[in-house]
């Protein structure tokens, strides 16, 4: 499953970088700052093409008094299936240059496919879909499964 | 004025084929994974200097280098931007042999005051037209061009145009660095104290040729600076064509084996058709777990592309080389004695069967307006799984037009 995602700093206007106190999720790699945004950070959040803008949301549910499902990730047959209709999701794109998965870095497109529920308090939160890994991206990570890339096969 | 050889090879050609598209790559540590996904089969410098080596598995890489990006191979991209590098130097030399995917050789004629600026010009233009950096060396022969832009990597220009500097420079090579001297020729040459390529220039001729066969020899020449080896400039027809690999795993079923055989035939047939051309012979090679690899022919009466007929041939051919119950771990099927489509010798045994054909042509044609095996043989349906996975939908890297792998 997908534990994280990296965009490149220029990718991100600065003064949100600034609003959502981003600065301690900057790392380096060859030479150029990168955001990073990780399943198990203290609070999980992802950037999300979301209303128009690039926004930060809250990636998925790990809050016991939240009724949301205890996930990042959904898969597209649970989407399909009806699983999320009571919550009227949106599809989204979660913009990336690189995802990691299992400790491998991987590159990524266009972005990664997401869709953007409602919490209790009406706000909303992003879920990455996911979808069974191809035998190369199994390979490649040791990963059953793997994110819903944009137009982009791995 | 004086024929010297250009070497034009690509830096971290698979690598540098990613950043052309993905900026992001540039300057950070990348791989490029090879067709299953596990095994590094191109680095950048950055992952280099971690140590990660060509050819690794990906579990060592990643331990090496955390912080290493891996990309998936792209061979129908780096075709794209292979012509395009091609492109750029014919407008340099119109002696040109297009060596392989990434590197080129060039006949020019110039004084050797006018090499370094023509390598460096060289080596520009690629990178103005395709972004791809590359190192040019310029040598008298062909082997010592391509030693020279070893030297000059990455994203050199240089020119080594005389004797004296050419001795220095095979001074500081291995015997075994030098394309076509392995470990084992190299051995071969070792009790007579070869040990540097400038060893090997200074070794006498005739024990050159008596260990190391006439292909030896004519390095041996060609490093003295005496042009032996031509450029090639067309390509030769296919002498054989072969599809196979691994079976992703072991296979034991006999089923699955047959599936796996029918599946690497169909292949087979595509790049037939391409070329133009129908076997004589058809062979299959199962290699086992155990390590050993056993072939089997199949008869065929006289030459051909037609499913049917090939497919008679490739049972009998995978009877002869299976071994029962003995886990097999890659199918290979093979087509010898090619011979062009039009203008084949017929035979008495084989009746034409235009409606056979006619099928194949429709089968060609739906695949060709869907998608790669849309319509296929049954026989493969116990691969289904595969089919369906986009990330297979992939065939080996031939680029078509160059000499070498």
């Amino acid at each position: 499953m997908l534990a994280g995602i990296a965009l490149t700093w220029s990718e991100l206007p600065l003064d949100l970088i600034h609003a959502e106190n981003l600065a301690g999720r900057v790392h380096e790699r060859g030479g150029e700052r990168e955001v990073r945004f990780y399943w198990y950070d203290y609070t999980p959040l992802l950037p999300v093409w979301y209303e128009g803008k690039l926004r930060i949301l809250r990636w998925g549910n790990r809050r016991r008094d939240c009724r949301l499902p205890h996930t990042g990730c959904t898969r597209r047959t649970t989407i399909e299936g009806g699983g999320w209709a009571h919550l009227n999701p949106e599809r989204v794109r979660v913009p990336a240059t690189f995802g990691v998965d299992r400790g491998t870095w991987f590159t990524v497109k266009e972005g990664v496919e997401g869709i953007v529920v409602p919490d209790e308090r009406e706000q909303p939160v992003v879920y990455v879909v996911c979808e069974p890994a191809t035998e190369y991206y199994r390979l490649m990570t040791r990963s059953e499964w793997m994110p819903a890339l944009l137009h982009q096969t791995i | 004025m004086p024929t010297f050889i250009a070497h034009v090879d690509a830096d971290s050609f698979y690598v540098s084929a990613e950043r052309v598209r993905n900026a992001a790559l540039v300057g950070k540590p990348v791989a490029v994974l090879g067709n299953q996904g596990a095994c590094v089969i191109a680095k950048s410098y950055e992952m280099k200097a971690k140590g990660v080596k060509t050819g690794e598995p990906i579990w060592e890489a990643r331990k090496k280098c955390p912080e290493g990006v891996y990309a998936k191979r792209d061979f129908e991209w780096y075709g794209v931007l292979s012509r395009r590098m091609l492109q750029a130097v014919q407008s340099f030399s119109p002696i040109i042999e297009y060596y392989s995917v990434d590197e080129f050789f060039l006949q020019v004629e110039l004084r050797e005051n006018q090499l370094d600026r023509f390598a460096a010009d060289i080596r520009d233009a690629v990178y103005d037209q395709v972004r791809v950096p590359v190192t040019v060396g310029i040598a008298r022969t062909r082997t010592l061009a391509k030693l020279v832009s070893d030297t000059a990597k990455p994203n050199g220009a240089k020119a080594i145009p005389d004797r004296a500097a050419e001795e220095k420079m095979l001074g500081r090579f291995a015997v075994t660095e030098v394309c076509g001297i392995g470990e084992k020729r190299a051995a071969r040459v070792a009790p007579y104290g070869v040990r540097t390529a400038l060893d090997f220039i200074r070794a006498d001729g005739r024990l050159v040729r008596e260990k190391l066969t006439i292909v030896g020899y004519e390095l041996w020449t060609e490093l003295r600076g005496e042009r032996v080896v031509p450029l090639r400039r067309f390509r030769a027809g296919k002498q054989s064509i072969s599809r196979g690999g691994s079976v992703k795993g072991t296979v034991v079923c006999p089923m699955l084996l047959w599936a796996w055989a029918v599946r690497n035939l169909e292949r087979l047939i595509e790049e037939l058709h391409y070329e133009g051309v129908v076997a004589g012979k058809l062979a299959v090679y199962l290699v086992y777990k155990a390590g050993q690899a056993l072939c089997g022919e199949g008869p065929l009466d006289a030459p051909s592309d037609r499913f049917d007929l090939l497919l008679d041939a490739v049972r009998v051919a995978v009877r002869r080389a299976w071994l029962p119950g003995a886990p097999i771990t890659h199918v290979h099927v093979v087509a010898d004695q090619l011979r062009r489509e039009r203008g084949r010798q017929l035979c008495l045994f084989t009746q034409p069967s235009p409606k056979l054909e006619a099928v194949a042509r429709v089968k060609r044609e739906v695949n060709a307006r869907i998608g790669r095996f849309a319509v296929r043989s049954g026989a493969t349906l116990p691969l289904s799984r595969l089919y369906q996975d986009p990330a297979e939908n992939f065939d080996v890297p031939d680029i078509k037009g160059k000499h070498c792998f």
